[in-house]
């Protein structure tokens, strides 16, 4: 890839606990602007830990190494400095907020983000048709801004709204958190069309996910796998090919050995 | 403001004070009988003490920091509609009955609410219009010291079958002076057989003085009468504040009440209901705020007397620093009370682990037909959520503040009037910001 590109994402021998218990074991991965990264691995091998602790969340205590986000130390930021910055995470499990307006909640996001940054914020014209433009990408019910944030959502639904979310904040770099888990065929096609729509030159992907159909729609430039709280083998898309036939077992035994 | 070496207040000087001051004209004084059943009873009562059930967890010892008197000044004749616009509801037609400092205003009022609807002053009342009123009428000393020191207050009809297009809206104005005052206001409404009305009741103040609003109002409807009761106390911080209402319901008829009590360092709405007919139903809805050194109590008083009435009672509360609220919600279910339907709920969201929330939810059922329940919660703020905001680029302050609206929304949602709801919103998020230093 283009190495004269400066880097985006720098992470080197990340190294994270949580109650104690050591779950990155030293990662390192660098991601350029625009390359689509995904990373695989089983249950408990610290996929979702890493996602978290990119963006912030308490009750993660790294305890070594550094990750760079545009040269800028990005552990010493606070979740919504790491928001503004351009860093997004797509929710798992996308929370619920009983009460809070759907509308009202993108608009206050964007705003904020767009202050921290010292750009001027939004109005309601220009916020709404900024809104109605991107929901189109993906095919989201316009019903679905006027009521609370998640609440009552379908799975579907509350994927589209992550991803809905990440198309109006634009940032330099979403890490979609097992995005496809729990989709059917129609909605993770839909999902994936939103997500491929969103790739640009500017914007950098991280996928986090336990299985290979992810990535019949969303094409990955760089494949890795976690297992262990390491990344134990880097590749390009036909790594996840050869996952899918051969599984996750191979990797650790060859690991061991 | 009140200090460490002040006297506490007097309550034989301040019934002196007052019934000096209202009873050189005894003779053609309309409310003499009233004042002097009110004084009589807070002399029996004396305040009340920490051992009363009713006031065990709300003390009154702000009585005994300084030492308040009846406000006597008269009249504030000096404030024009200008001083308070910013007080004023957008877009409100119907009529605007202000009481500065407890005194009717009439250049800053509007009276013409439309036909059926007839508005009167206590203060010119009729002289014999007001007998004494029975002892038992007064639930505690605040209630007779309201009308002991009554010297006005709005008295609204509303014709049998009228229907008003647009809330007749009280709102009381706090104007301060150096010394603590009580003030009390004494309202009566009647919503006649089938008519339909609104009543929107405010509470607010021009700067920060010490007073003590100590409120009374009754309210009644008659058979099939329907009344949208809605009202926002955004009392000064220094303030105390008092409201004793007590509503009868008669056959048929439909009560709904929304109340967000915002503001006062000491605030307590005492909410009865009697249900006097069959067939009727009562909805009551409250928020209340207790940021840090805040007081906020709300006791209902539901009584389903007659077979066949609903009631439905759910109360929300957000506490900061060390606020303190109270929440005593009873509903009593008689014998004869069949098919009686009632739900009763109270939610408390703590911001902090030094607030305290003393809430109790009693339902008292001798009847054996009837389809009764009742919940309370207290919790934290959800950390998932405040983190999934956060993750969204607000910040924590922005982000707690938006989810107490959250958690306020399905009571503030009730407001119907929207210029209501938006102030209340607007209210509830500038007192949980954190103050500028």
């Amino acid at each position: 890839m283009n190495q004269e590109k400066q880097m985006l994402l720098s992470i080197r021998n990340l190294r994270a606990e949580v109650d104690g218990k050591e779950i990155l074991k030293g990662i390192d991965l660098d991601v350029r602007p625009g390359e689509v990264h995904a990373i695989m691995g089983p249950n408990g091998s610290g996929k979702s830990t890493l996602a978290h602790v990119l963006a912030g969340r308490d009750g993660y205590d790294v305890t070594g190494g550094e990750v760079l986000f545009e040269d800028h130390d990005l552990l010493g930021l606070e979740p919504e400095e790491r928001a503004a910055a351009g860093m997004f995470l797509a929710f798992q499990y996308p929370v619920e907020l009983p009460g809070v307006n759907n509308t009202h909640f993108l608009k206050e996001a964007l705003n904020a983000q767009r202050r921290a940054r010292g750009e001027s914020e939004l109005d309601s014209v220009a916020f709404l048709k900024l809104v109605r433009e991107k929901m189109q990408l993906v095919s989201m019910k316009p019903e679905l801004l006027k009521r609370q944030v998640n609440a009552g959502f379908s799975g579907g639904e509350k994927k589209r709204n992550e991803i809905l979310q990440m198309a109006v904040f634009e940032p330099k770099l979403a890490v979609l958190d097992e995005t496809d888990s729990g989709l059917d065929i129609d909605a993770l096609r839909t999902v994936s069309d939103g997500v491929n729509a969103l790739r640009s030159p500017d914007r950098s992907v991280i996928l986090v996910t336990h299985y290979q159909r992810l990535l019949d729609y969303i094409e990955p430039d760089f494949v890795h796998v976690l297992a262990d709280g390491r990344i134990v083998r880097s590749g390009d898309k036909t790594l996840a090919k050869e996952l899918e036939e051969r599984g996750y077992g191979w990797l650790s035994d060859g690991e061991a050995a | 403001m009140s200090t460490a070496d002040a006297p506490a207040t007097d309550i034989d000087r301040v019934l002196e004070a007052g019934l000096a001051r209202a009873g050189q004209d005894a003779a053609n004084d309309p409310l003499h009988a009233l004042r002097r059943s009110g004084a009589e009873r807070v002399r029996a009562l004396g305040l009340p003490e920490r051992r009363q059930e009713t006031w065990r967890y709300t003390p009154v010892s702000f009585l005994k920091r300084a030492e308040y008197r009846p406000f006597t000044d008269g009249p504030i004749t000096a404030l024009q509609l200008s001083d308070i616009e910013d007080l004023l509801l957008d877009d409100h037609r119907g009529a605007r009955l202000v009481f500065v400092n407890g005194h009717f205003a009439p250049s800053l009022s509007v009276t013409d609410g439309g036909a059926g609807l007839r508005i009167a002053s206590l203060a010119e009342a009729e002289p014999d219009t007001f007998g004494a009123e029975d002892a038992a009428q007064y639930r505690h000393i605040f209630s007779a010291l309201n009308a002991a020191l009554a010297l006005d207050g709005a008295l609204i009809e509303v014709a049998d079958g009228a229907e008003l297009e647009h809330p007749i809206e009280i709102l009381h104005i706090a104007v301060g002076g150096d010394e603590p005052v009580i003030v009390s206001p004494r309202h009566a409404l009647h919503i006649g057989r089938g008519a339909q009305a609104g009543l929107i009741e405010r509470y607010a103040s021009l700067g920060e003085s010490v007073y003590f609003d100590n409120v009374s109002l009754d309210v009644t409807l008659g058979a099939n009468a329907e009344l949208t009761h809605q009202c926002l106390q955004q009392e000064s911080p220094t303030a105390q504040h008092l409201v004793d209402l007590d509503v009868r319901l008669g056959a048929g008829s439909r009560y709904r009440y929304t109340l967000a009590a915002l503001g006062g360092d000491w605030s307590r709405s005492d909410v009865r209901v009697r249900f006097d007919g069959e067939g009727a139903s009562a909805e009551l809805n409250g928020l209340m705020l207790a940021r840090d050194g805040q007081l906020n109590d709300v006791h209902l008083d539901v009584d389903h007397a007659v077979p066949g009435c609903t009631s439905v009672e759910t109360f929300k509360s957000i506490l900061d620093g060390q606020g303190r609220v109270v929440f005593d919600g009873h509903v009593l279910v008689a014998r004869d009370a069949q098919k009686t339907d009632a739900a009763l709920a109270n939610h408390n969201l703590m911001l902090s682990r030094s607030a305290e929330v003393d809430t109790k939810p009693t339902l008292e059922i001798f009847a054996d037909d009837v389809k009764c329940s009742h919940g309370t919660t207290v919790g934290e703020l959800d950390k998932n959520m405040l983190f999934y905001l956060r993750s969204r680029g607000i910040p924590e302050g922005a982000a707690t503040r938006m989810l107490c609206q959250g958690f306020a929304e399905d009571i503030l949602g009730r407001f119907d009037d929207p210029a209501l709801r938006a102030r209340a919103s607007r209210l509830l998020d500038e007192r949980l910001a954190p103050t500028e230093e």
